[in-house]
This record gives structure tokens, sequence and C-alpha cells, in this order.
């Protein structure tokens, strides 16, 4: 049986869920104009959108709404144990990745970031983060969060995921 | 004073094994990701007449999950490892009987099976439930064909980067390529392959990539885009054969409604009825579940309804299924774990199923 706590936990986890995309693009829309993100502004739009406008400094790496978590789907291990770059103790990296385009709004740059899972132990379970910008299905595994990408690891469970800056991405 | 007389004692009870009732059209297996702990994922056994939880199938860790052809069989492509979260790596493929939820065999993989998201196309029989078919990921793309009566992997076909295993016939699967093409593989009786076909392209990856959460219908499948195109594959034939696309969304809604989810389409294939959840929202919100479902005619094309269902409480819905018979119950999972219960012909909400597992994102039809 599930706690009241445990319940109210996951339905907060569910809210974050569905607005930490909007929070985000709102953020987005307000930096940009460039012609590029045209496609993503129409959200931008929206009321709940604007009032998340009003948050007081950028989301740090504990958040799903960190900049460079923009693909994300999994669970954080800055909130495992570990940092945006780094696994948590006892946990091992995945040699094998998918990668993203994420917009850090404190530079104005467009940065190439690789996804990888820290593997060997079960969920974490802490700080369900699902975003998607420029995911692309399994047929495309390359750009594809759904993927277990500890699968070719002689510890192949999965435990959370991290996010490494790579370059800046050329315009 | 009388002491009033106790009432008599309570019977001796005994300790069963319930046994299920007959099977119903309205029965729905509903696959939950046990998200927060995914060694532990599971198949429940849910009866939309009478509102109980039946049974369960457990699941292992990001499986493959399917029924034969009959319904007699689930059947379940997952991994476990040795101690419990770690060790050992198995992946194998179990399966059950249906009547009475315990196992009926099982076929050890070699470690390659495709640890994914649900959808369809993980595991799958061959129309005539002669094969069962397993996809492959490592991450080069193949799939194993395998003999179900007899518990024997009998082969692996490479596939060319394309990946998962989509059955028609007795003995073809198709893939979807990342060129918007479709690799069939025809196999011979033992099971290996007799011929190999790559169909024109039939959408585009980089413009609008379809989900690979297909939809059966009545001679194949249909595959949603995420901009809300509906492509139907009639695969009855020996090359697969692409009706003409037709949109979910009129020209001011394109970009701004979207499909998205984790099962982003039920369809009733006698009634023609497709449901669709939708929401509003931008690039890359194509996991955001429907804050309505739309409900479509498969031969005109027409939008028949648009059902919202915030207000008999569901949250975002991640996952729909609708049962085959002419009284068909919609079921709508959403964000919160909650299953519903709809009159699928009304939108009427029956029944709302509170916490149906951890994190329900598929649901299969018996």
């Amino acid at each position: 049986m599930r706690s009241l706590d445990q319940l109210f936990e996951h339905s907060s986890r569910s809210l974050a869920r569905r607005t930490s995309r909007r929070s985000l693009l709102a953020g987005l829309g307000q930096i940009l104009t460039g012609a590029a993100l045209l496609p993503l502004l129409p959200i931008d739009r929206s009321g709940r959108a604007l009032a998340a406008d009003a948050k007081p400094k950028a989301a740090g790496p504990e958040s799903c709404d960190y900049w460079k978590y923009c693909a994300i789907d999994g669970f954080l291990c800055a909130c495992c144990g570990g940092t945006s770059t780094s696994c948590p103790p006892g946990a091992a990296p995945s040699p094998i990745t998918w990668i993203g385009t994420c917009h850090n709004p404190g530079d104005g740059r467009d940065y190439i970031v690789s996804y990888n899972d820290c593997c060997g132990k079960t969920s974490c379970g802490d700080c369900e983060c699902n975003r998607n910008e420029r995911e692309k299905p399994t047929y495309r595994p390359s750009r594809n969060n759904d993927l277990n990408w500890c699968m070719a690891n002689a510890d192949s469970n999965y435990h959370c995921s991290v996010s490494v800056i790579l370059g800046v991405a050329e315009k | 004073m009388f002491a009033q007389a106790a009432p008599a004692p309570l019977a001796a009870e005994h300790l069963t094994v319930e046994k299920l009732p007959p099977k119903t059209p309205h029965w729905i297996y509903v696959f939950d990701a046990s998200f927060d702990n995914e060694i532990d994922m599971r198949l429940r056994l849910f009866d939309g007449d009478t509102y109980r939880r039946l049974g369960q199938i457990d699941a292992g860790f990001m499986p493959g999950i399917n029924l034969s052809p009959d319904g007699t069989q689930s059947v379940v492509a997952t991994t476990y490892f040795a101690r419990g979260s770690r060790g050992t790596r198995t992946d194998v493929v179990e399966f059950s009987d249906n009547t009475t939820l315990t196992p009926l065999g099982e076929i050890v993989l070699p470690n390659k099976r495709a640890m994914t998201a649900p959808n369809l196309f993980n595991v799958a029989y061959s129309e005539d439930g002669h094969f069962v078919y397993a996809a492959y990921i490592t991450p080069a793309a193949s799939f194993g064909v395998l003999d179900p009566a007899n518990k024997k992997v009998l082969g692996e076909i490479d596939t060319a980067g394309c990946v998962l295993v989509i059955p028609s016939g007795p003995n073809r699967v198709s893939s979807l390529c990342e060129s918007g093409r479709l690799l069939t593989v025809t196999l011979n009786p033992d099971g290996h392959e007799s011929s190999r076909a790559m169909s024109e392209p039939f959408f585009d990856a980089d413009a609008d990539p379809v989900f690979v959460q297909g939809i059966a219908s009545e001679h194949g499948y249909a595959f949603l885009s995420y901009l809300g195109e509906v492509h139907e594959i009639d695969l009855s034939g020996a090359q697969p054969v692409f009706a003409p696309v037709w949109p979910l969304v009129s020209p001011a809604e394109k970009g701004h409604w979207r499909l998205g989810g984790t099962q982003v389409g039920a369809l009733h294939r006698a009634l023609h009825r497709l449901y669709v959840p939708m929401h509003q929202g931008g690039e890359g919100s194509h996991k955001e579940g429907g804050t309505e479902i739309w409900v479509f005619d498969t031969r005109s094309h027409k939008r028949l309804a648009r059902w919202a269902f915030q207000s008999a409480g569901l949250a975002r819905i991640l996952a729909v299924q609708v049962s085959q018979d002419p009284a068909p119950l919609l079921f709508a999972a959403d964000s919160a774990a909650n299953v519903a219960v709809i009159d699928a012909l009304s939108g009427h909400v029956k029944h709302i199923e509170k916490h149906l597992g951890q994190t329900p994102w598929m649901m299969l039809n018996p």
C-alpha cells in the first residue's frame, strides 16, 4: 500500500512532468527570437507559460527545468547522489548514449549534450524528468530517450540520467 | 438484566486459489511500467464491467508484452538480473496461461533484447501463432525468431538498422527504418529469411516522425505522426500497401493541437472509430498526455467528437484502448495512474479505477 505521502509525491511529480516543459518554453520565448525557434513559440502564449516567467532564478541541476535536461526522460542523477555530469557512487556510466541540443539561456548559446544513463542499480525514483525537445522515436536511436542506454553495460539496470556538454552547437 | 445471546461464531475458512471467470470482451490487460522500480513491471488484468482487479502477470525489467492471436496466452520478453537489481543478465521470453495466469514455459534469448518503452512490436506473434518474434537492439538492430511450441530460438535476422517486429501473415516481419521506409522480411518454414524488401518512404523522420506505438487495424496497422497525420498500412499482402495519408487536425490546429502519451491511439475495427488523446502543445510535447480524446471515423476521416475528462477527475491521458465488441468500452489511463472506463459510443465515464498500478502506460485487449 502506498502512503498518502507517497501518493502526494507521485501526483506532484506528475504535475511537474506536465508543467516543466511549459516553464522552459516560457523562458526560451522570452529570450530568443531566432527563426529556428518559431515553431516552438505558440505554446509560449498560454497563460500558464506567462505565469512561469515570474520565476526568480534559473533552475539548477536538481530541477527538471535545468537547461541541459531538454531531452531527458528518466531520473536526474543530481538528485540521486551524483550531479548533472557524474553518476551516483557505485553506479556505472553507460558508454553509449543519445545526443541532443539544448539552449543555455545563461549565455545564449546552443550546446550539444550527451545524455548518458548511470547503470547497475535499480531506478533511483527521485526527480523524475520527462522532456523531449527534438526527441525522435526508436528508429533514430541516437536521438531517442526511450531506450535503456545501459543496454551495453555489464550491469544493464537503469538507475538515473546525466547531461554532459560536448561542445557549442554550430549555427 | 438478560444478556443478549452471542451471535454464532464465524465458520472456519478454507484457503483457496481463485479461478478466473470466463473472459469477456471487456477485460483489459493493463501494463504497469512501475517506473520508480523498473525491475518489477507487471501486467494487471482488469474487468471493465465489474471493475475488479482479476490478477497479475509479472513482467520483469522493461519488457515487451503481447497476447497470442487466440488470446489464450500472454508473452513477456524481459530481463532478469541474478541478484535482483544486479548480477548476471538473463533475457528471456516467458509464456503465461491466460485462463490461470500461471507460467507455461520460457525461451532464453541472447542478451540483445530491445529494452524500451512499451509498444506492440517489442515482442509479437505471427498471425497463426507458429512464430514469436523478439526485437533486438544492442544498439545494432535485429530480431529473434522463436518457436513457441517447442520453446526454441530458431535464429536471428539482421534488419540493417531498422527496428521492432511488426508481424503480418504467418511468416512476415516488418521493421521501421530511420529513412521512413518499412523493411519486410519473409521467413521460410524453418524461421529463416527467405526474402526481404524495402518499401518506399512513407514518412519523414525529420519533418514529422511517426510514433512507434502502432494501432492494430483490419488489415495491418495505423501509425500516427507527431503532427497528427494518419498512416494506414495494409500488411495483408506480400508487400505493404500505404493508404492515402489523412490528418487528425485542421490546418489551423496543426502544430498547436498534438497527440501524445505512451499509447497514442485505439481503433474499434468494426465501427471504424479511432480514439486519440490530444493536447495543446508544441515541439517536444509528444509524451504529454491528452487533455481530450478526439474520436474519428477512419472511413470518412471526419472528427466525430471531442471529449474532455478533467471534470470527471482524470489527469492527462497517456494511454487508450477500446474493446472490439458492439457495446465497446474505451479505457483511458492517465498520468496519475487512474484508468477510466468510458462508454466508447457516448463518451460517458462509467467508472474511474484509482491507482491501477504505478504507471499504467499500455493496455491490451484479450
